[in-house]
Parts: C-alpha cells; structure tokens; sequence
C-alpha cells in the first residue's frame, strides 16, 4: 500500500497515482488506485472512467459493506479503481471503528499494489492512511505555498504517530503541548522534543526514537521546470533530517511538460499516451523505484 | 548536544574530500537565502545559524589537518552506526572535475543507475534528461565546455538547422556528454547519425515532446 499526499491541491497527487498504477499495471501488477480525496475526487477522470459504477461512497453509506466489492475496471488491463465520494462532506469519510473496517478491508483486496490519493489538507483520516501504508509518497511542486503545506502534512503526520505511540501521559501532554509552534518550552523542532521526552522518561524516548527511525516519508518533486528545481528535493531532505529528525528519500521528480497537459485533457495517463515525453520517463523510473523497493518481479512477465 | 561536523554536513566519518565537498555544496544551497526548500520550516536567524555551522564544518573537514585533529577529540567510530548513515546523492562528473571549487557547478548523482533509460538514441531529450538529473543548467555546461549556451539549446531542442557543419556538432556534443560523466564517443556518433539523418532527408525535425 502506497499513499500519496502532500498537502497542497494541484501539485499533481491525482496525476501521479494515476500515472505509476498505470505504470505498475503494465508491468503487469495488479494494480488498485483509491481515491480517498475529500473535496475534489477525480482519479477516476484521470483514468478514464467517467461514471464509476461502485465508489467509495457505497461503503461510507452502507450500500457496499465489503471493501474488497469496490474497485472497478479501467480501460489499462490490470488496473482497477476505487473511485471516490461525491457525498456531501460529513458523509465522505467514515468514523472510527468503520474507517479502521475500510482500512482493514482496503489491505484484503487482492492486489500487488494499491495507490492511495489522498486529497489535500491534513485531516486525521489522511495521516492515518499514510502512515498505515507501506510507504508514504510526499508530492510537491517548486512554490512556496506547496512547501509550505507540504512540512505542515509531514509535521502533523509526524505528531500523530507519535501520540499513537506514546504511552505516558505526561509524555503526551508534552507532545501536544510541543504540537503548538509558539509553545513555551520553546521546543522547536521535533528534534528538540526527543531530547526533552529523554530526559523526562528514557524508555518513552526510545520508544520516540524508534518511532523516528520508522517514518520515512518519500519525496517526490513535480512541476519540475530546471535543474534548480530538481535539487530542491535534496533541500527538503536535509531539512527532514535537520528539523524532523527523519530520514526522507528522495524519490524522484517529474518534468512540467506539454505532454502533460495534453494528458489531463485527454483524461489518459500520460504515460499512456506520450511513453516517450520526459515526464513519462521519470514517472516511470518513479514507479519501477517503487516496484523494485517492494522487492517484487512483475507477477506476470515483464512488459515495458 | 552540539551537533558534530559531520552530523552537520550528514557525511559518514569516513567520507573522502569529494564527499564532503559535495555535501557542503548541496547544504549551502539548502540553506542559502533564496533556497525554497527550507521555507516556512526555518526563519532568518535560524537559516543563518545553520549556514554558519555548515561553514565551520567544511572548514575543519576540508582540511586534512585540522580534520585529523578534530577527528581525535571525537569518541571512537561506534561499531553500529545505525540508520545514521544516509549517502548523499551527489557526484561530480568523472571528467572535467572543475578545478576552481567557489562557484563551479555540484553534480546529483544519478537517481538510478545510469542505464534505465530504456534504451533508445541518445537524442536531444535524453541529453537533456541526463542534463537535470545531474541538477546542471545549460550555462553550467557552456562554461565548463566553453560551448555557446544557444548551441547546447539548440543541441537538445534538436534545431538542427540552426546549427553549424557536423564536425562542429560532433565536438560540442562530445564536449557535452563529457561534461555529464557519459561516455562522449558512443554519444556523439549517434546524435551525428540522427543529425546527419535529418539534414539529408526530409524529416528535419525529429522533436520529441517536450522541451524542459
């Protein structure tokens, strides 16, 4: 399970799940996207499936009790959709003990990969999917705005892990209370919290440490227009290890291309369309990094 | 607890001069005045700090020296290092290694091996993709190659008519493969191939989609 945020809307999230699930299905995985976006659900535009007969909403409202019932055909053999919700907000994503029983239910589906979009912002529902999936993709594009909401989605995902794993109290009031950037203990960094956790109760700060090392978010730059741009997701993982205490990957990035455009008017894949633009090759690479990763050969032989 | 230099410039203990020249490079431009990648995460005076210790580190680092010396005052290399040591994706091209170290270009190592191109001519895209994961700007290259910035364009924009007889054509692009660590022969005749190609036959321009 792979899931893919970053924040900010339009820094490509849709484009990039779409592209790598086609990516993966060609390779010959079986492949579900889910899009798990609150306010703007259009994976399935990108894919090609204008009227998605089943979607995520028939689980929300009770309709479709089964997860593993949702997914839908696109027209990529191999590749299956899970389309989102065009409820009305409060509607849009379960609660509690259901949101766990679709997240549990997600991970029943039989399928080699599943692609979560999850839409912008930092609600608690896409943390929780980031950091239940296998890997937790970072999206953003060389703006301020987009950097800035992408460490604001690193940040909250970062304190929801660790209040799920801590277990003192006090420990937790101090977490909560480090959360606020303007706290008085003048803890700064996430890094300066570990220090002040250790020094409270060494077990609680092993159990941070080790909290630390597992969160490791991947960083993908998208909107690439220069080399400059390139470098920036070096940037972003210095600062990870700086000010976060984590160690990020850099991923990969992709080219600001007309293909592209061409792509999202078309509502096809890029990589379907235009195999051979610049941004389908670095998607590519993107996708065969995290196939590679996964530690898998294709399922069924290797195409390209 | 401080930091030591080579958490400071996240380099192992072990790193050779060429790493610790990549890693101060690429933390200088992390954490220079205009750099995007810290904002909203660091403010003025905490960016200069941070700048300032990178200084320091590479002052120390740098110098075999003053690096031995320091090196002593340091506890003993643990034996298990941990998830601690990350490798920085950083590479000067093998050639063409620019002599003067201020403002010379820093080089990404390649995300991938090189070979995952799948193949195909080395035309000007594929220059041009092997350009920006190597984090170079044209004019990077013009001044390492001494090669007009509007030919390398044009080179990898594949404006054929726009530029000089072949003999030319084959010195910049072999200049420029050079230049990203490729190896220049294979490179330059097969760009000539599909040059020559184009400037004989009617489909003078084989553009891929895409310029950058």
């Amino acid at each position: 399970m792979i899931a893919v945020g970053g924040g900010k809307g339009g820094v490509g999230k849709s484009f990039l799940v779409a592209n790598l699930a086609a990516v993966l299905a060609r390779d010959g995985f079986r492949v579900v996207a889910v899009d798990a976006d609150l306010e703007g659900a259009n994976l399935h535009t990108c894919l090609s499936v204008p009227a998605p007969p089943r979607s995520l909403a028939d689980f929300v409202a009770g309709r479709e009790p089964d997860p593993v019932k949702l997914p839908v055909e696109t027209p990529i053999p191999g590749l299956s959709l899970i389309a989102g919700t065009h409820a009305h907000l409060e509607l849009a994503h379960p609660e509690g003990a259901r949101r766990t029983a679709l997240l549990r239910g997600l991970r029943r589906i039989p399928a080699d990969f599943l692609l979560v979009d999850l839409g912008a912002g930092n609600e608690p529902v896409f943390l929780d999917y980031f950091l239940l999936a296998d890997e937790g993709l970072v999206v953003l594009a060389p703006e301020p705005t987009s950097v800035e909401n992408a460490y604001a989605f690193l940040r909250a995902a970062f304190y929801r892990r660790l209040r799920l794993a801590l277990r003192s109290h006090g420990v937790q009031e101090l977490v909560a209370e480090a959360m606020d950037q303007r706290n008085e203990r003048g803890i700064r960094t996430p890094l300066e919290l570990l220090r002040e956790v250790e020094a409270r109760d060494s077990r609680e700060g092993a159990r941070f440490a080790e909290t630390m090392r597992a969160f490791r978010p991947q960083i993908v730059v998208n909107q690439v227009r220069s080399a400059r741009d390139v470098k920036l997701g070096y940037s972003v993982r210095s600062v990870c290890r700086r000010y976060f205490g984590v160690d990020a990957d850099y991923l990969g990035y992709v080219s600001e291309d007309p293909a592209v455009r061409e792509s999202l008017r078309a509502r096809r894949p890029v990589v379907e369309i235009h195999p051979r633009s610049d941004a389908a090759i670095y998607l590519r690479r993107i996708a065969r990094k995290l196939s590679r990763s996964a530690g898998g050969g294709p399922a069924v032989g290797g195409s390209r | 607890m401080e930091e030591n230099h080579y958490e400071v410039l996240e380099v192992d203990r072990t790193a050779g001069p060429e790493e610790i020249e990549r890693a101060y490079r690429l933390g200088r431009a992390a954490f220079a005045e205009d750099s995007l990648g810290i904002y909203s995460v660091y403010d003025e005076s905490e960016r200069q700090a941070i700048l300032t210790r990178i200084e320091e580190a590479y002052a120390v680092l740098s110098d075999p020296e003053r690096r031995a010396a320091y090196d002593a005052t340091l506890p003993p290399v643990q034996p298990e290092p941990g998830p601690g040591a990350v490798e920085l994706d950083l590479e000067l091209p093998a050639q063409d290694r620019p002599r003067d170290a201020g403002e010379a270009p820093v080089a990404l190592r390649d995300f991938d091996d090189l070979d995952d191109e799948e193949g195909g001519d080395f035309d000007g895209a594929r220059l041009r993709r092997c350009r920006v994961r190597r984090g170079l700007e044209l004019d990077q290259i013009a001044s390492i190659t001494k090669v007009n910035p509007r030919y390398l364009a044009c080179i990898e924009e594949e404006r054929f008519d726009e530029l000089p007889a072949p003999v030319y054509v084959r010195g910049f692009v072999h200049a420029y493969a050079r230049c990203l660590g490729l190896d220049p022969g294979p490179v330059a005749s097969a760009y000539l191939e599909r040059f020559e190609r184009a400037r004989s036959g009617g489909d003078r321009r084989p553009r891929a989609l895409g310029r950058r």
